[in-house]
């Protein structure tokens, strides 16, 4: 389970996290909307430990970011896909899923390797193995983003706007990926300003608003008529995404 | 009054000492320089706390002041306030290795900071240690930044190598001094000596481009066209 206990962040006096709340169980997918600068990519680098928060605190299972040891504990079992990619540019697409493997988990070249193309063929991408990241389409960096976060066999999975820089025949091709992820009930955190992308693999939808959790309910009550008419600015919100 | 001599095979092989001493110096301090530039540039990167603050301040002032001005207060102040004997060589080897490292810890850091620093984060994000990244993340990538700036500081320092011969270190230089004392045909000596340093530079600059090509060959930018200091 990771949780979430009243976990704050301020950057230059700004608020970003204030007093946030949440817990998600194993086989959940819930995603975080919000609009922007509400503080949803700043939950997820807080659970990866890429940002420390200025107080509460982070668990993943009995693990806590706070100390050395559970952090790089939660970062073995917690991989996290970028809204850029950020793949290794010097690397083959097959050296950027086989590096964190090899190196950190201690698996053998060989078995990584064979693990990788695995992967690979899972998502379409095996003949682009040995190209680099340069060579590929957006959308098929990002499968190699989650291919590559998936070589780590995770118990969890951070998705930060993973699908923002994608065309939508691309962030089709990756929302297929992720469905297959659902499928096998691989436990999501997915940071999303798309709704389509929410709604078509999410259990659970919360909703961010100025760094605080504004609703967390499930999907179908979420995108129903009866609670956006309750909740107008989360309404509002759904029509500016739509471009209503 | 000093009479005019001739050239005879002697001058030959005090131009073949001559290049050695300079070939010396010149290699020392760039195995030396390269290498403790490399740190100071990492301990930069890393801010690490004092260490960093003071490698950038001595960087500054090595790399800020006339190499001439460093060679005679190592090579007269090291005796005079340490009470420790040098050598005009010891301390050629000295002043150039620091200078050289202050260049290449410019070099390193402009390197480092080339690397998208969100792939560091992801490394990290990934649980790859420091040194993992460092080494498979950031030094395959800064290498390809630096390497023509290091061939460009390089070809510099081996110029600078003719400042030691104003401690009386026996090098090219010097060598064109005596030649051209006892000889007094100072339009052949010293296009002589001017051509080696340049044969030197163009040397190194060739090692240089063959080190590129193959970092290049290797990588994904195989087919990027090369950009070279010294063309």
């Amino acid at each position: 389970m990771i949780k979430l206990t009243d976990v704050r962040k301020s950057y230059a006096g700004k608020v970003v996290l204030d007093g946030i709340d949440l817990a998600v169980q194993a086989g959940e997918v819930v995603s975080i909307l919000g609009g922007s600068g509400a503080g949803k990519s700043t939950i997820v680098n807080c659970i990866n430990g890429l940002v420390a928060p200025d107080s509460g605190s982070v668990l993943l299972d009995e693990f806590s970011v706070a100390n050395r040891k559970g952090l790089r504990e939660i970062r073995k079992k917690c991989a996290t896909v970028f809204q850029n990619f950020n793949l290794y540019p010097h690397l083959t697409n097959i050296e950027n899923i086989t590096l964190a493997p090899v190196r950190v988990l201690g698996v053998e070249p060989k078995n990584a390797l064979a693990d990788a193309h695995d992967l690979l063929h899972s998502v379409g991408l095996n003949e682009h193995a040995d190209k680099y990241p340069a060579q590929l389409s957006g959308g098929q960096k990002q499968r190699i983003g989650i291919c590559r976060a998936l070589a780590m066999s995770p118990d969890y999975l951070l998705l930060d706007e993973i699908t923002s820089s994608l065309d939508p025949e691309m962030t089709a091709e990756v929302v297929d990926v992720l469905k297959l992820l659902v499928d096998k009930g691989m436990t999501m955190i997915l940071v999303t300003h798309e709704l389509n992308v929410a709604r078509s693999i999410s259990s659970r939808i919360v909703f961010l608003e100025a760094g605080r959790i504004l609703v967390d309910v499930h999907r179908d009550v979420f995108f129903s008529d009866a609670f956006l008419d309750e909740n107008r600015r989360i309404k509002s919100f759904i029509a500016s995404a739509n471009g209503l | 009054m000093p009479t005019q001599e001739g050239f005879n095979h002697f001058d030959l092989m005090l131009w073949l000492a001559g290049l050695g001493v300079t070939l010396s110096v010149f290699l020392i301090s760039s195995v030396f320089g390269c290498l403790l530039g490399t740190l100071m540039a990492i301990g930069r990167y890393y801010q690490v706390a004092v260490i960093g603050p003071l490698l950038f301040a001595i960087g500054e002032v090595l790399r800020n002041s006339p190499v001439i001005v460093q060679l005679f207060l190592v090579y007269f102040g090291i005796p005079m306030f340490f009470g420790i004997r040098i050598t005009q060589f010891d301390a050629a080897i000295l002043v150039l290795t620091a200078n050289t490292a202050a260049f290449m810890s410019v070099v390193g850091l402009s390197a480092l900071e080339s690397v998208d620093r969100e792939q560091v984060l992801t490394a990290r994000s990934f649980a790859l240690d420091e040194m993992d990244i460092l080494r498979r993340i950031l030094a395959p990538q800064a290498l390809i930044v630096a390497l023509p700036l290091t061939i460009g500081v390089l070809v510099n320092q081996a110029q600078v190598t003719s400042l030691i011969s104003v401690i009386g270190v026996a090098d090219l230089t010097r060598v064109g001094h005596i030649l051209n004392q006892k000889t007094f045909e100072p339009f052949i000596v010293w296009p002589v000596i001017g051509a080696t340093y340049l044969v030197i530079s163009l040397a190194i600059s060739a090692l240089g481009k063959h080190l590129q090509k193959r970092v290049k060959m290797s990588g994904p930018l195989a087919n990027q066209k090369e950009t070279f200091a010294f063309d």
